[in-house]
Order: C-alpha cells, then sequence, then structure tokens
C-alpha cells in the first residue's frame, strides 16, 4: 500500500484540499455526512416522536387523574365552605345581631364572621328573597338578592352552592338559612375565584388551573390562573368545551387540556380549565435529545475526518492518475506515475506508466521516420538511415569539403518536350526517374535536385565515402548503359533521345538552404558547374570528366582525352576526358560496397 | 297505619257530611242565637292526609273571648326535645320550661311574638309571659336540632289536632267566628287561612282546612358517646 512517501504527500494535499462540488473527493464525505446525518435525524426523530406520544399519553392520563383530585378537591372545599357557613348560621351572638334589625350592627357582624371563616364576601337576605347587607357593597340597604336562584335551590334543599359572575370577578357562593331555630334569614358566603384559589388548586392537582367565565354569546373571559401572564391569553383561546374529554392543544405551547364546568351543570357559566403542559414532560426528553445532538456532532466531526482521510486514500492514486495524464497531454513522458498499491488502481498505473512508455516510444519512432523521410528526399536510403542513426544532423550544417558531382540529362529533350503529348512526357520522364533513382540509391549517391531531364548527384557529401570519384564514374557508366536500354524503347517509339553526362571534382559548400516548410540540401561551389558544363559539352553516351577525375579512376576506367575545351563561366581551357567504359578487370568491382 | 288513617278518615269524611247535613238543618230551622255550641275542624295537607299539631283558633272576638285569669302551661325539655313540640296557649298565659334532662339547656326564641332567651340552666325557672299573639319558634342555643313551637292564640277559644287532624273546640257562643290556622310548617301566613263559620246555639259546627306543607327545618340530630337521656 501507500507507503511514507504517499502518505506526507496525503497530509499536504489535504491542507490544502478545496471542497469543490462534483468531485469525487466531495462526493465521497458528502455521503459519508449525509448518511450519518440520515442515520442520526432518523434516531432524533424517532425518539422525538415516540417521546412526544409518550409524554401525550402519560399527560392525558395525569390530567385525567389530575381532574378526578380536581372534583374531589372543589367538593371537599365547597363542603368546607358550606360546612363554615352552616357552622355561622348556629352561632349564637350573630343570630342576635342579625335579628337586631339594626343594618350597622348586621353589617359589623356579617364582616367579623366573614373575617373568621375566611371569607371574601357575606350577604344577609331575608326569606322572600331582599337583600339586608352585603359585605361587598356596605352602603346598600334595600336591593333585591342578586343572586335568587341560590335562594330557590336552597329553599329545596336547605343549602345551595353556586357560581356567581360579577363585574370584576366570580365568587363561589354558598347559601345557608340562618335557623333561629328555624330559617329567619339567608346567609350568603360567598370565596372568591380568584389566582389565589387556583394556585391551591394547582399545588395539590399538579395540573395548570384557569377558571373561565363563558358568556351567553359563548365570549370566554378569564377569571383567575396560574398559567404566566404570557401564556393566558393563548390558554382561553384554545380551551376545547367544557364536558369533553382531554384535548391536546398543539397551538402555541403544545398541552393536554380539559375544561370541567363547575358544578352539576355542564351549561355552568363558569368552567374550570385544566391544563399540563408537554414542555415539562419533555424536559428530561429534550436533555437526551441536546445529548443525543452533541454526540450526533462530535460523530459528524469525527466522520467528517475519517470520511476526508478515507476519500484522500481513495482519490489520491486517482488525482495522481489525473496528473499523470495531464502530463502525456501535455507531451512529458519522462514521469511515470509512482502508485505502488496493490489493487486495481495500482495496476491501471502500472497499465498507465507501460502506455506512456508506449507512447514515448512511438513519438520517437514517428519522429525518426519523419527524419528519415526528409533526409531520404536527398539522400539514399542507406545514406538516410545512416543519418538518422547517427543520431544527430550536425553533418547536414552549412560545411566545406571536397565532393565528386555528376550531372547528367537527356540530348534533344527540348525538342520533345515542345512535340511530345504531356501523357508521354510525363511518362517518359517518370520511366527515366525511375531508372535513374534506383541507380543513385545503388550507388549511394546524394541526389541535390531533378531539373527536368536533368539532375544532380554528388559523392562523399553529407558522410564521407572512401572512394567519391569512383563511385560517381561508375554510377555515370550505370547510368548510360541504363539510359542506352531506354532508349532503344524510345527509339521505337519514335523518340529520338540521347543521354550525356559530366562529372567534376572539387570543394564546394555544403548544407540546407531554403526556408521553413521547403528546405534543401543544396552544394554550392564552381565543381557543381563545371560538372553542368562538362554534361552539356557531351554528346550522346558520352562521360566527360576532369583531369582530377581522371586521375582518381585512372585505373578504372577506359578513358580518352577530348582535349582542352573552353567551357562557359571557365576563363581558362579545362582538359576534358570521355570515359569510354569501365576497364573488364575492374568489372567485377563494378558494384559499390554496401554501406548500410 | 296507613289503612287505620284512611278508615279512619272515611269515617271522619262520612261524619263530617253528616255535620254539615245537620247544621245546614239547624240553621234553616233556628237561625241564629248566642248559645255555646261545639265545633270540629278537620285539617289536611294538600294531599288529603290529616295534620297533627295545627293550632284551629278564632280570631275575632273580643275581651270576652280571653280567660279573666289564664293559667300556666309546660313545654318540657326531655331527653334533649321539646315536649310537646307545639304547644298552644292564650295570649297573656305564662309557660314554664321546667328542664328534666340532667345537662343544662340554654332556651331561646327570636321570633317577633316574644324574644327570649333562658340561659343555661337546671331546673325550673320563672314562667316566661306570652304577652301577645303570634308562632313563637323555640330553640336550645346548645342542642341545634332542639326544636319547639308554642302559638300564642289571641283567645281561649283554639284547639289542636291529634293525629286524626280533627281539632274540637268547645263552649264556642253561637253566631258567626272568624276561624284560623297555624302550623309550624305551613307555608301561607296564619292571616290568610280565615274563614267564616257559624256556629249555632247547642249545635255542632265543621270546618276544614287544607295546608300545603313545607319540609321541616331542623338540624339532624347526630349524637355519639354518652347521651343525656
Amino acid at each position: 500500500m501507500a507507503g511514507a512517501a504517499p502518505g506526507v504527500r496525503a497530509v499536504r494535499r489535504l491542507t490544502v484540499w478545496r471542497p469543490r462540488f462534483g468531485s469525487v473527493r466531495t462526493r465521497i464525505v458528502v455521503l459519508f455526512l449525509g448518511l450519518l446525518v440520515l442515520v442520526q435525524g432518523t434516531v432524533l426523530v424517532i425518539i422525538d416522536l415516540a417521546g412526544r406520544q409518550a409524554a401525550r399519553t402519560r399527560l392525558a392520563e395525569e390530567l385525567a387523574v389530575g381532574a378526578k383530585v380536581f372534583d374531589r378537591l372543589l367538593a371537599a372545599r365547597t363542603e368546607q365552605l358550606a360546612e363554615a357557613a352552616r357552622l355561622l348560621s348556629g352561632d349564637f351572638g350573630f343570630k342576635v345581631a342579625a335579628t337586631s334589625g339594626d343594618h350597622p350592627t348586621v353589617l359589623s357582624a356579617l364582616n367579623n364572621h366573614r373575617v373568621r371563616v375566611g371569607a371574601d364576601r357575606m350577604m344577609l337576605a331575608t326569606l322572600d328573597g331582599r337583600l339586608q347587607a352585603d359585605t361587598l357593597q356596605p352602603e346598600l340597604r334595600v336591593a333585591p338578592f342578586p343572586f335568587p336562584e341560590l335562594l330557590e335551590a336552597a329553599e329545596d334543599t336547605g343549602q345551595a352552592v353556586s357560581i356567581a359572575v360579577i363585574e370584576d370577578g366570580a365568587y363561589q357562593l354558598v347559601a345557608v338559612p340562618l335557623l333561629a331555630p328555624l330559617p329567619v334569614a339567608w346567609i350568603a358566603v360567598g370565596f372568591q375565584i380568584d389566582d389565589r384559589m387556583a394556585r391551591e388548586l394547582r399545588d395539590l392537582t399538579l395540573v395548570e388551573v384557569s377558571f373561565l367565565h363563558v358568556g351567553p354569546d359563548g365570549h370566554r373571559r378569564l377569571l383567575a390562573s396560574t398559567l404566566p401572564s404570557r401564556s393566558r391569553q393563548a390558554a382561553v383561546a384554545s380551551a376545547p368545551p367544557a364536558g369533553s374529554s382531554v384535548s391536546l392543544i398543539t397551538a402555541g405551547d403544545e398541552h393536554v387540556a380539559l375544561a370541567v364546568p363547575l358544578g352539576a351543570d355542564a351549561q355552568a357559566p363558569v368552567v374550570a380549565l385544566l391544563q399540563r403542559s408537554l414542555a415539562d414532560v419533555l424536559a428530561p426528553l429534550r436533555r437526551t435529545q441536546l445529548l443525543l445532538l452533541g454526540v450526533t456532532a462530535g460523530g459528524l466531526l469525527v466522520s467528517g475526518v475519517a470520511a476526508v482521510f478515507i476519500a484522500r486514500r481513495v482519490t489520491w492514486p486517482v488525482l495522481e492518475l489525473v496528473a499523470g495524464a495531464r502530463r502525456v497531454e501535455d507531451g512529458d513522458y519522462g514521469d511515470p506515475i509512482r502508485i505502488e498499491q496493490q489493487d486495481e488502481l495500482g495496476e491501471l498505473a502500472a497499465t498507465f506508466n507501460r502506455m506512456m512508455l508506449g507512447l514515448a516510444e512511438r513519438d520517437r519512432v514517428r519522429a525518426e521516420l519523419e527524419r528519415l523521410s526528409r533526409l531520404r528526399r536527398f539522400f539514399s536510403p542507406q545514406l538516410a538511415e545512416a543519418i538518422v542513426s547517427s543520431g544527430d544532423e550536425a553533418v547536414l550544417t552549412s560545411h566545406r569539403r571536397e565532393i565528386t558531382v555528376v550531372f547528367c540529362d537527356l540530348r534533344g529533350f527540348t525538342a520533345f518536350a515542345e512535340t511530345a503529348a504531356p501523357e508521354e512526357l510525363m511518362g517518359l520522364l517518370r520511366e527515366y526517374h525511375e531508372a535513374l533513382g534506383q541507380l543513385i540509391f545503388e550507388f549511394e549517391g546524394t541526389l541535390e535536385r531533378f531539373t527536368g531531364d536533368g539532375l544532380m548527384v554528388f559523392f562523399n557529401d553529407p558522410l564521407p565515402c572512401p572512394d567519391p570519384a569512383a563511385r560517381a564514374v561508375r554510377l555515370a557508366d550505370a547510368m548510360r548503359r541504363r539510359t542506352a536500354e531506354l532508349s532503344e524503347g524510345w527509339q521505337r517509339r519514335g523518340y529520338d533521345l540521347g543521354f550525356g553526362v559530366g562529372v567534376a571534382m572539387g570543394y564546394a559548400t555544403l548544407g540546407r538552404i531554403g526556408f521553413e516548410g521547403r528546405v534543401d540540401y543544396a552544394a554550392i561551389g564552381s565543381v557543381t558547374n563545371l560538372s553542368a558544363r562538362l554534361c552539356a559539352e557531351a554528346r550522346n553516351g558520352q562521360i566527360l570528366i576532369t583531369q582530377r577525375v581522371l586521375t582518381e579512376v585512372e585505373d578504372l576506367v577506359d578513358a580518352e582525352s577530348l582535349g582542352d575545351l573552353t567551357l562557359k563561366g571557365f576563363q581558362r581551357p579545362v582538359p576534358v576526358f570521355n570515359v569510354r567504359g569501365l576497364r573488364a578487370d575492374r568489372a567485377g568491382a563494378a558494384a559499390p560496397a554496401r554501406t548500410g | 297505619m296507613m289503612n287505620l288513617a284512611r278508615a279512619l278518615d272515611r269515617r271522619c269524611r262520612r261524619r263530617w257530611c253528616l255535620a254539615v247535613l245537620a247544621a245546614l238543618l239547624v240553621e234553616a230551622g233556628m237561625g241564629s242565637a248566642l248559645a255555646l255550641a261545639g265545633l270540629e275542624a278537620s285539617v289536611r295537607d294538600d294531599k288529603g292526609q290529616p295534620v297533627s299539631d295545627a293550632v284551629v283558633y278564632v280570631a275575632s272576638g273580643g275581651r270576652e273571648a280571653r280567660s279573666p285569669r289564664p293559667g300556666t302551661a309546660v313545654m318540657d325539655q326531655q331527653n334533649k326535645e321539646f315536649t310537646p313540640h307545639v304547644l298552644a296557649v292564650e295570649v297573656g298565659m305564662g309557660v314554664e320550661f321546667p328542664n328534666r334532662d340532667r345537662i343544662r339547656h340554654h332556651v331561646y326564641s327570636f321570633s317577633p311574638a316574644k324574644k327570649f332567651e333562658l340561659p343555661l340552666y337546671i331546673g325550673t325557672p320563672p314562667p316566661v309571659v306570652f304577652e301577645n299573639p303570634g308562632p313563637v319558634a323555640l330553640g336550645c342555643n346548645i342542642h341545634d336540632w332542639m326544636v319547639g313551637h308554642i302559638f300564642v292564640a289571641p283567645t281561649r277559644y283554639f284547639a289542636m289536632t291529634g293525629a286524626e287532624g280533627v281539632a274540637r273546640l268547645t263552649d264556642l257562643p253561637a253566631g258567626v267566628h272568624e276561624l284560623r290556622v297555624w302550623h309550624p310548617r305551613m307555608r301561607i301566613a296564619t292571616e290568610k287561612t280565615a274563614q267564616q263559620v257559624t256556629v249555632e246555639r247547642a249545635g255542632e259546627a265543621k270546618a276544614v282546612f287544607v295546608l300545603r306543607l313545607q319540609r321541616e327545618w331542623r338540624a339532624p340530630r347526630r349524637e355519639y358517646g354518652p347521651s343525656g337521656g
């Protein structure tokens, strides 16, 4: 697997890693974290749902129990109030005062006893329903009793309890007769339904208690409550109808609620609204969820780091491969990919490296071939290959050297070209060039140029050879014999074409000339002119050579002197020899030694 | 018990019919004349049941209808109850309240006809004289359930119904009398029960009162431990 070097590299890359959407690494990290978030989120949601469901069920049960306790408490409280009122009605001193007929005295006694039983209001009424005294309205003397239905109920049963709603609140009223020992008046004792009472009931029932007055038009008014003032309005608005079963209120703070009518009558104007908030019960669940959330966050962090590392481990070979591919794209085959993993990626890297080597080799070969084909324009295949295999083209740079130049052309070609059909002309030239070209390759001469029927070949350059003059003369002889053969065919077709050759030897400047896109290898010097002039002087079948050439090939050829010829461009007459043929004893050496 | 009551009732009704017939015959034959006669008043509730402890009295009548020297009546306290439950007296009479229990009682009344109080006592205090006519409800301050009634009649012509619901007035002067009835549980004032009855000399007049009664206001007697009697 990855050694020390990739590890170090991984850390280095990690520090510079930028999340890029769409990259494999980002996707892996996102996948990891996404899965974790999904799982943890699902767990959280399930816990939340289950917790809520359990809490709701528990709350509903607790509220039902609370409502029962509330009922009992209220009944007990009512009984306690009635008992207090009854005790009061049996108080002899009170009887004396109440029957005295003196209003201030009656009022004073009422107040005294009101304080004694801890009531908020006390009233005395005649048996026929007139108010005699009211501690809440001390100045009032004669008025109808404000709650006549209470007295009606008390007449039947001897005692009545009801909820009386007045402007500034509600009272739980108990009416009992003042017995002396027969009823002589009604005593009504009132206990205000206030926040204190609600709190007392809450402390015992453990549910939030609110008292609502329901008007005839259904309008609800809050009389007292244990709720904080901010949530009172919502509680009033969302209160379920009286007498229904436990309701789940999700508006605002989620809670369960139950409306209990006060008194046996379900249409009672005052209902007790009992509530339990879900938030209280859910508090431990919230703590657990918070803890879980913390664990999830920690897990995410650890997983994130791990995911980045793993993604790094998975993707760095890929990135390495990408970098390698980029290098190949830029033509750099020198730096192979270093992945030593023994898995598919390692295999891929190895394959890639092999491919890279192959590409490098192919490019190298292609370049060589290109060079070769370029060189072949001037040089024989052997020469071209020799130049290419020498590894550099330094031999082609400009230099001066002694060369032997062979210049030849056809006699009567100009006249022929004027009269012959183009197809015939080109066919003939092709035939001629093919034949001579083959010979040039054979003798490894450097073909300098074609000029229609003429062509120039030189030896000893760009690669030196030991016997340039001999080769040149042999080539010339071979060409003469070949054209002679061709000439027979031409004669049959009616073309009267002859062949002449000039061979000269001397120094010339050699090198590439031309411009980018069209470069030729050329020899510049009087030797080329001399050979061209000799060729021009040669009659059909003649090979004219200079003294210098003859000196080199004396043993090889059978030559005759043609004397000194005055040649155009040359001030002094030049001694010229015609090669009649190669000597028979040298004929064995007619074929040149292969060099390549 | 019910059968007996019904039998009595039937008998009463028959007798009452005969009496009315007789009275009519007497009146038709003899006209009005001052003479002593008897009157039988029957009191029933609205369900036709005889009402006991109802006081039937003559409302009209001047000084001659009063006793020259009214006597003394007795309202016992025995076994923590007033005995009798209802006592009718003539105006001006005195009533003794002997305590026959071993514990003390505290008798009081807040009734307009007679307000008085006999603070905790044992034995027999001096009689209380009832100068004004009207009902007087008696209570005991230390025993809430003890309720007794004294009806102070304005004349000496009064009588109480028994178990069969009949009150008998004797020695009534002949003539037209306004009869009234009072009962501790009646729903209307006694004045509203007035009815004119003509009593013939040596005859026997009849009267019928029908009363709607209300429940009895009485504190429940709950006693635990050693009782007084």
